[in-house]
């Protein structure tokens, strides 16, 4: 990787949200850095710059000032816009560090209630997280023109009804909180869906780690955001344990927890005890919670904390009555009472509703081939097959599925029915 | 930055027994704009008369015609309007916040293109 691949990857989003914040223009920072890259691609091979970040952030500004000046030129009515406050110097050289809350910044702007809501997360990827369109496009399953579009329109939106760049004070948070939370919340989902760690909206779980401490330090008060930093601390110490040798996922009850990164599990358990201590609970904590309580699993041979887990969620249905938290809640169900009443419970779900939801087809599919409801599992199994994620669920769910066929060996149904990986 | 802040509301909530009457409703109108121009934050608005007194011309294909009634027959209706001047969108969405409805209402913020 060069120099400033690694250096966009790293700081690409702190100096985006910099300059957006200082000047006040989402899409004047975005060509700002842009030209600065493409002038670092000219430059650095021939002399590498003693501070990457400083470097990129300053030409980027200087840049813009340049853009600005144009267009002035251009429209010569409009007034010279204001020096940027406070000056780029300002922001840069404290440590050599843009400071993270200009991140948390754009965030805040990003998910603005006045910007429509499905435009949210995508922007926030855009512009915080430095994705391409065509990597948020695929992420979201929309065409890249429709998401290119959503994202101009959401910018405009921002520029043109004069979005505010603070963060607002305390008494907007429980509003605007929210929202940021379940931006960041979808875009993790996004990331986390991707076992292999391999596909297009890989490269952000990373960014998530990062950006939720950003949160957390920055509002030690607010129990939900605490809570919601360690789930993706949770989530990301599982990563080195979700794949086996061939490239198949391994489902969480079957991961060695040895080979869970501690550190991650540590951090996260503090900022779940930091959030429990403020006495005001909520479904992001409880989420939280089921994650902590597989990290308390230390190897194989220990039972997988299924009481527990049940537990919990029957307290995340208290909360709200939810579809998808109650298809969960049905696998964890068929450990404790068996697969018949879990099946009973996912068959008591709106099925039409949750017809487009992959892993409704994956419980249901494993559910009926517990039972022996061979041809019903099949069907199921091939409809999360065709809507699988990414390449790691879809291998391991034709296994299963040949598993399944393996072990009841239907007479009317010939062998063409093992996956692909080959007869165990 | 300049923003109309236009005012939906159910005029048929006047008419109900024990509603908040016209006049306790202008007089609360009247106390907001009279502190947004203490501030210097009010540029202008006014009230409208209710919806029944519209008249919609509508101009289609180069044709004139002429309708009793407002633009669009809803159940809430423009009442009124503030124009105001403050520093962005979230000044301005704290005003409307603050406007008084007799029973429901809406108030749709829309920035005012800068004539400079």
């Amino acid at each position: 990787m060069s120099l400033l691949e690694q250096s966009a990857r790293r700081d690409g989003g702190r100096i985006v949200a910099a300059l957006a914040a200082g000047f006040r223009d989402l899409d004047l920072a975005e060509e700002a850095y842009a030209e600065a890259c493409a002038r670092a691609a000219a430059v650095w091979p021939a002399a590498p710059p003693l501070d990457p970040a400083a470097w990129l952030y300053a030409t980027a500004r200087r840049c813009a000032l340049d853009m600005i000046r144009r267009r002035n030129v251009r429209h010569r009515t409009v007034p010279e816009r204001p020096e940027p406050q406070p000056s780029a110097e300002d922001v840069l050289t404290s440590d050599d560090r843009l400071i993270p809350d200009e991140r948390l910044r754009l965030i805040f702007v990003c998910c603005h209630p006045a910007v429509a809501p499905e435009s949210r997360a995508a922007l926030t990827l855009r512009l915080v997280c430095g994705l391409s369109v065509a990597e948020i496009a695929r992420a979201f399953l929309v065409a890249e023109p429709a998401m290119f579009q959503r994202l101009t329109r959401a910018k405009k939106k921002i520029a043109e009804a004069g979005v505010s760049f603070e963060v607002p004070g305390p008494e907007a948070w429980p509003e605007r909180m929210a929202a940021v939370l379940s931006t960041l919340e979808v875009a993790y989902a996004r990331a986390h869906e991707d076992a292999a760690g391999s596909g297009p909206h890989a490269g952000y779980a990373r960014e998530m780690l990062d950006l939720t401490a950003v949160l957390a330090d920055l509002l030690p008060g607010e129990p939900e955001a605490l809570a919601f930093a360690a789930l993706v601390r949770f989530a990301e110490a599982r990563r080195p344990a979700r794949l086996d040798a061939d490239g198949a996922m391994i489902p969480l009850a079957e991961q060695d927890p040895r080979r869970w990164n501690r550190a991650l599990i540590s951090n996260g358990d503090m900022l779940l005890r930091r959030a429990a201590r403020l006495n005001r609970p909520g479904p992001r904590q409880l989420r939280a919670a089921l994650h902590g309580a597989w990290a308390l699993r230390r190897s194989l041979a220990e039972p997988p904390p299924w009481e527990t887990l049940l537990a919990l969620y029957d307290l995340l249905l208290e909360a709200g009555d939810d579809p998808f938290v109650r298809l969960n809640r049905a696998v964890v169900q068929a450990e404790v009472a068996g697969p018949a009443a879990a099946l009973a419970e996912v068959e008591a779900l709106d099925a039409d509703r949750l017809d487009g939801f992959q892993p409704y087809h994956a419980v249901k599919a494993d559910l009926l081939a517990r039972l022996g409801h061979v041809e019903e599992a099949l069907e199921a199994y091939d409809r999360a097959v065709e809507m699988a994620p990414g390449d790691a669920e879809r291998l391991w769910l034709i296994r299963r599925r040949a598993d399944m066929l393996y072990t009841h060996k239907p007479p009317d149904l010939p062998g063409e029915c093992r996956g692909p990986d080959g007869e165990r | 930055m300049q923003y109309a802040l236009l005012l939906y509301e159910n005029e048929a909530v006047y008419a109900e027994e024990g509603a908040m009457s016209l006049e306790a409703i202008i007089a609360a109108h009247g106390a907001l704009a009279a502190e947004l121009a203490e501030q210097g934050v009010l540029r202008g608005g006014q009230g409208l008369k209710s919806s029944d007194t519209a008249t919609t011309l509508r101009k289609s294909r180069g044709v004139d015609t002429l309708h009793d009634g407002p633009y669009a027959e809803a159940r809430e209706q423009l009442g009124g309007f503030y124009v105001i001047e403050v520093p962005d969108l979230d000044a301005a969405l704290a005003i409307a916040k603050r406007i008084p409805f007799a029973g429901d209402g809406a108030v749709e913020v829309r920035p005012i293109i800068d004539e400079d």
